[in-house]
């Protein structure tokens, strides 16, 4: 039964540690986790809790100490170099400061994320305005991202981080700075993504957010898994 | 689409560091104009070294009045004493030919070789230049035996070894050749620093727009080429303005240094060309691998 949970699952931590040379405690501490494909995941606690460590190491921006991460059945430590920017084309990514080209407008952000990967323009042409559409930008695309708001600059974030249709979705406190009414529409966004069966792995603080969307939740605290709960709520459950 | 958007992203890196760029180019363009003048000096002196070195001769100038060596006591040389001269510098295993000149063969020699520059030949007249024994060496390196007996024989003034005259003017050339490439190499180091300041400074300048590319999976490759191609670009337009000087430095250098000194084998456009294009690619292939090289420090790929 674990067996065949960990084979279909798209991330799989096993017993990871990850220490930093610099710091005296591991940001994680054999950790072990498994997420299937098609799931919604709040990766919850305080700062400093090994939450972004944990989205590094899907994206193999850092190696763990120990263990063994598991990205689409492929173990990352024996992934070469030259091949992690395949693993990432098949992993979006969303920030709390949404990281935008300031000179490019709506459409030509999105566009650059295809641009970068080589993809012709005739499909740049063709899928960045469905993926602006899917985000709630309609008739935006020409706009400079200082012209919108804090929301809407997330969403063209989040149109990049799908337009290549990726396989996972790793959202690092993406309503961070965005206020509460809004994050609902962005976490709308995100839910629409997760039906078509990409795997959403959000890292959060925001316990409203949580509780609203009643989907799994795993907490950190210093490094180590203190709950694993699927429908589980921010604070812990009584 | 892959070229166009990477030409656009090189000419919004190339302009964002453009006193960068221009104090680049105008580096790589001195140290290439250099180095081009280095390998041209060079190659005047291979050729016109070889031209020369074949007619090279030792020249046994004879006594006569006007000389002022204690050993002729102001006589000309007697017939008799040319024959002993001559058969005994035939005698010697080391000569390959010895050829009388008289002294209005030698004067319209020196005419001919001094053509170039007529106030010297002026002031010169027939019978200045004494009757002499010009001498073929098998080997010229065995000069030294050769002219010892020579100055051993009566009748003789002056043992002249036309290498040794030409060997200071090819050890100027030399120097010249040494002091172009020194100072090109010094530019090179500075090209190379600058290379590396630049692509520091363009890397800082884009972190933004690499950050992403690396994120969403671009290749290496694919960032690291417009950072190498504005150092290559650079280095391009360094090695055009290189080439304008060495034109320059042939017409002006090269070819003045050969009028007053008749060098025969004159440089020819053809080797201009040719040492412009090495210019050109080394200019190109030193920034572009210098580029590389910091980018590898700079850009976390």
């Amino acid at each position: 039964m674990v067996l065949n949970r960990r084979d279909a699952a798209v991330i799989h931590f096993d017993n990871v540690t990850k220490a930093y040379p610099t710091q005296n405690r591991p940001a994680l501490q054999h950790v072990n986790v498994a997420i299937e494909k098609g799931e919604f995941l709040f990766l919850v606690g305080p700062s400093g809790s090994g939450k972004s460590t944990f989205l590094r190491l899907v994206l193999k921006e850092e190696r763990p100490s120990q263990g063994h991460v598991h990205v689409a059945g492929k173990d990352l430590s024996r992934l070469s170099n030259w091949k992690v920017p395949h693993l990432r084309r098949r992993i979006g990514c969303v920030f709390q400061d949404f990281r935008l080209l300031p000179n490019k407008n709506v459409f030509e952000n999105v566009a650059f994320a295809l641009e970068v990967i080589g993809k012709p323009r005739r499909f740049i042409g063709k899928v960045v305005p469905e993926v602006i559409d899917l985000v709630g930008l309609e008739g935006k695309a020409h706009r400079m991202p200082d012209e919108l708001s804090g929301g809407e600059q997330q969403r063209v974030a989040i149109a990049r981080a799908f337009v290549n249709r990726p396989m996972i979705l790793l959202a690092d406190e993406p309503t961070g700075n965005i206020d509460p009414a809004t994050s609902i529409g962005i976490m709308k966004v995100l839910d629409r993504i997760n039906r078509t069966g990409t795997t959403v792995v959000m890292a959060t603080h925001d316990a409203a957010i949580v509780d609203a969307f009643r989907k799994r939740v795993v907490e950190l605290e210093d490094g180590r898994v203190v709950r694993d709960q699927s429908r589980g709520v921010y604070g812990q459950a009584y | 689409m892959r070229a166009q958007f990477v030409f656009q992203e090189i000419w919004i890196g190339l302009r964002r560091n453009l006193t960068m760029t221009i104090s680049l180019v105008i580096t790589v363009a001195i140290a290439m104009a250099l180095f081009g003048t280095g390998l041209l000096i060079r190659s005047q002196v291979d050729s016109s070294k070889s031209y020369w070195y074949d007619r090279i001769e030792v020249s046994v100038f004879l006594c006569a009045k006007t000389s002022s060596t204690p050993s002729c006591s102001r006589r000309d040389v007697t017939d008799q004493q040319k024959q002993v001269i001559e058969g005994q510098l035939k005698k010697l295993p080391q000569v390959a030919g010895v050829e009388y000149e008289n002294k209005e063969q030698a004067f319209k020699r020196f005419k001919e070789r001094f053509s170039g520059s007529p106030g010297f030949v002026e002031s010169t007249q027939q019978g200045d230049i004494p009757d002499s024994y010009r001498i073929k060496l098998k080997n010229p390196e065995q000069y030294e035996e050769v002219a010892k007996v020579a100055r051993s024989l009566g009748g003789v003034d002056q043992v002249i070894n036309e290498r040794e005259i030409l060997k200071r003017f090819f050890n100027i050339l030399n120097g010249l050749q040494g002091a172009a490439l020194l100072i090109a190499l010094i530019q090179v180091i500075a090209a190379v620093l600058l290379v590396g300041n630049t692509v520091r400074l363009s890397a800082f300048n884009r972190r933004r727009e690499t950050g992403i590319m690396r994120l969403v999976g671009a290749s290496n490759t694919y960032i690291q080429m417009p950072f190498i191609l504005e150092g290559a670009i650079a280095g391009l337009i360094g090695g055009l303005f290189a080439s304008v000087l060495l034109i320059f430095s042939k017409k002006l250098l090269i070819d003045r240094l050969a009028g007053n000194v008749e060098m025969v084998s004159q440089l020819g456009w053809s080797t201009v060309v040719y040492v412009i294009i090495v210019s050109i690619c080394f200019g190109v292939l030193l920034c572009a691998a210098a580029s590389f090289l910091t980018l590898r420090r700079y850009l976390r790929i």
